[in-house]
């Protein structure tokens, strides 16, 4: 019996090792590594999903990483990819704080002389231009707070009387952060607010307040730097269980650095009985990235207005680029130059997205 | 313990004429060790007094609704680590387990109209099926657990950490199921979010919302488990001697799975609560649960040590953490200071709870 357990665990090892064998089989030279930050992000799953549909058609050979948000990691799976003998890098970066964990990569690439792509997660033009094969596709990262500042600026002027629950003149709102000491999320936190009230204060309306005056920040961040629709979920209500209606201070307005956030704070509204459609309240609530579940939430009349962020076209871009580069083209031949930023950047743009 | 409780009256008395009868000395040491002992209530009293003060909405009714609402949502995984930590051990898979378990119950309980249902074919399953696929999804998971922890005498520290890493995958690979593409879960039926977060009765124009009902249930439960039932016994039994409890009979490797199987029966029911509670399932959903649960358990008196914990003292543990939540919260207190007061009142619970077993000694 003993021996049978020990028996049967072995083989369950070698299958084991088997399997992770097999997962990477083909790995002969020529391959395109591309590295993602985490499969746990909602958005880039969409990019992954798109890329690999656009790698596979293009008979391209390639190999994901997932760094789990590690930066750690991330550098470790780069350093085996290049020994492994790949031939090109498409790296979604984890830290963006510092630019050292990006110029490491590109230092590495230099040395043998493959390119290196960057996409999504900001990189210095500094570090981008230490190398000639080195591109970063990706977005204006404060482009979403401004647009998304504009979208809610616009919209609670068109609706001002009936936003305003309380009937005090102003419209009180509520910031949810995804993470802190996070580029995007900092500038989405900021521009969001800052811009939608340079529309409201143009038209002779007072700013936004933010909905408690004793927090000084502004905002709530998800404290596991998840962007989390659970971590919004629970302070929404905890908001709510002391801003209501009846007393007369009611949250009129949600922000939220992304969709799931947006979803999260939609949930403890509509535990209330809010935003459910029909003859309930809408408390407007506005997200960005629209994915599937905020989209479904817009045509639902849940929620109000997200930021879209084109997956399709920056694989499409990051494509391009690489094949580009692998065959010794011009870096950005074909791309649409109104996307092209100088000699080192593409940028895909945002789009307002209120429904179809 | 009904004849205790008989006794309780008789039982103070007693008490109180013991401490007359002390010297000063002893008298001091005595009022010490109450205050230790019950250091926990002391400290939600005077957290409570102190936040109300400062912010006097915080004992409004809808805030107090609120704080139990946000502990009946945590209790459940509380509930089930629990049982791992009397045996001395612990459970990190917890978290994951919620996360796929909120899945797989999100992912049957799509609306039909839901544009990119993951599973367009099958409509909406009936919500008792669901919820026995989540328990018996969770069960499976904490069998894992346990047959591993139980058959070779691993760690569970080690088994959970293994696990944990599994599952992840898995929710990850679920996610990618169909069109799904790795989005999030959401356009959930009606019937399965009012199941969970209904209105369950109304205080003046407050709602309670129904999952405050089944974490009560799940608590009761427990209760008659861990104190009623030849099960409970064992694994007090198991989790304070697990050499003694062998020789008196007990089969410690049927006690250690089934231990391991309640805490995933319980993170199924933990998932498919909070499928409907947040209504936006990803692969984040659950990261981290288990530490809270954890903590929870610890500060509520569950000892490492092995072989004692009460449901009562979970169910402190949680509305402790609960409180400091909301109440940093109303009080706009910087946010890392959650982290720093967290963290501090977890070592001190835990060293109040050691001073107990070294007195002992």
């Amino acid at each position: 019996m003993k021996k049978l357990t020990a028996i049967l665990l072995t083989l369950a090892l070698a299958l084991t090792a088997l399997l992770g064998l097999v997962s990477c089989a083909g790995t002969e030279d020529g391959e395109i590594s591309v590295f993602y930050y985490t499969n746990a992000d909602t958005y880039i799953s969409s990019v992954r999903t798109a890329m690999d549909k656009i790698l596979t058609d293009a008979g391209l050979k390639f190999q994901n990483y997932d760094a789990n948000g590690s930066q750690t990691t991330q550098t470790e799976q780069v350093t085996t990819a290049i020994a492994k003998g790949s031939r090109a890098l498409i790296v979604n970066l984890v830290d963006t704080n510092s630019d050292d964990a990006a110029q490491n990569i590109v230092d590495m690439a230099k040395e043998k002389d493959i390119p290196v792509i960057f996409f999504n997660r900001s990189v210095k033009q500094s570090v981008i231009e230490s190398y000639d094969k080195c591109v970063f596709v990706g977005t204006d990262y404060e482009e979403a707070g401004h647009m998304q500042g504009k979208m809610i600026g616009e919209y609670v002027l068109a609706n001002y009387d009936k936003l305003d629950l309380n009937g005090d003149g102003k419209i009180s709102y509520a910031m949810f952060k995804g993470q802190e000491g996070n580029q995007e999320a900092i500038a989405r936190t900021e521009f969001a607010v800052k811009d939608a009230n340079a529309i409201l204060t143009a038209a002779g309306k007072p700013e936004l307040v933010y909905y408690d005056s004793s927090n000084a920040n502004k905002y709530q961040v998800d404290q596991n730097g998840q962007w989390s629709a659970a971590a919004a979920k629970d302070y929404m209500s905890t908001n709510l269980s002391r801003f209501s209606e009846a007393n007369n201070n009611m949250i009129e307005l949600v922000i939220a650095n992304n969709d799931e956030m947006a979803l999260g704070a939609i949930s403890a509204l509509q535990e209330l009985g809010y935003n459910m459609g029909g003859e309930s309240t809408l408390i407007p609530v506005f997200g960005v990235d629209a994915t599937e579940a905020a989209k479904d939430a817009i045509r639902t009349g849940s929620m109000i207005g997200t930021i879209k962020q084109d997956a399709e076209g920056m694989a499409d871009a990051i494509a391009t680029v690489v094949q580009n580069l692998l065959d010794g083209k011009a870096k950005f031949e074909s791309v649409d130059s109104e996307k092209v930023v100088g000699d080192w950047r593409v940028n895909i743009p945002y789009a307002t997205y209120l429904g179809e | 313990m009904p004849t205790e409780t008989k006794k309780q009256k008789n039982r103070i008395g007693l008490w109180f004429e013991k401490f007359r009868a002390m010297s000063p000395a002893d008298k001091r040491r005595t009022i010490t060790d109450l205050l230790f002992n019950n250091a926990m209530y002391i400290i939600i009293f005077v957290a409570i007094v102190y936040v109300a003060i400062r912010v006097p909405a915080f004992l409004s009714v809808s805030s107090i609704v609120n704080i139990i609402s946000l502990t009946a949502a945590k209790l459940p995984i509380a509930l089930g680590i629990g049982g791992a930590i009397v045996l001395t051990g612990t459970d990190i898979s917890a978290g994951r387990a919620v996360g796929l378990t909120a899945c797989i119950a999100a992912s049957l309980l799509q609306m039909t109209s839901y544009s990119s249902k993951i599973f367009p074919n099958i409509g909406v399953l009936p919500l008792p099926l669901v919820l026995l696929i989540v328990i018996a999804v969770g069960a499976l998971i904490g069998f894992v657990n346990g047959f591993f922890v139980a058959k070779f005498k691993l760690h569970p520290f080690i088994v959970t950490l293994s696990t944990q890493l599994i599952l992840f995958g898995l929710v990850l690979m679920y996610l990618m199921i169909g069109g799904n593409n790795g989005q999030t879960l959401s356009g959930l039926d009606p019937s399965y979010t009012n199941f969970v977060r209904g209105t369950l009765f109304k205080i003046g124009n407050v709602s309670v919302p129904r999952y405050v009902l089944y974490s009560i249930i799940l608590t009761a439960l427990m209760w008659v488990i861990w104190n009623k039932t030849k099960f409970g016994k064992n694994m007090f039994a198991v989790g304070s001697n697990e050499e003694a409890a062998n020789v008196s009979g007990v089969n410690v490797f049927w006690t250690i799975v089934m231990v391991f199987v309640l805490a995933g029966a319980m993170y199924g029911i933990t998932g498919f609560i909070e499928g409907a509670r947040i209504a936006s399932i990803s692969a984040n959903t659950g990261l981290n649960y288990e530490s809270d649960a954890i903590a929870a358990c610890v500060i509520g008196g569950v000892s490492f040590v092995g072989g004692t914990g009460k449901i009562s003292g979970i169910v402190v543990g949680v509305f402790l953490l609960q409180i400091i939540f909301v109440g940093l919260n109303f009080l706009s207190v910087d946010q890392n200071m959650l982290y720093v007061i967290k963290g501090l009142i977890i070592l001190f619970a835990c060293a109040i709870d050691m001073r107990k077993y070294l007195a002992k000694k």
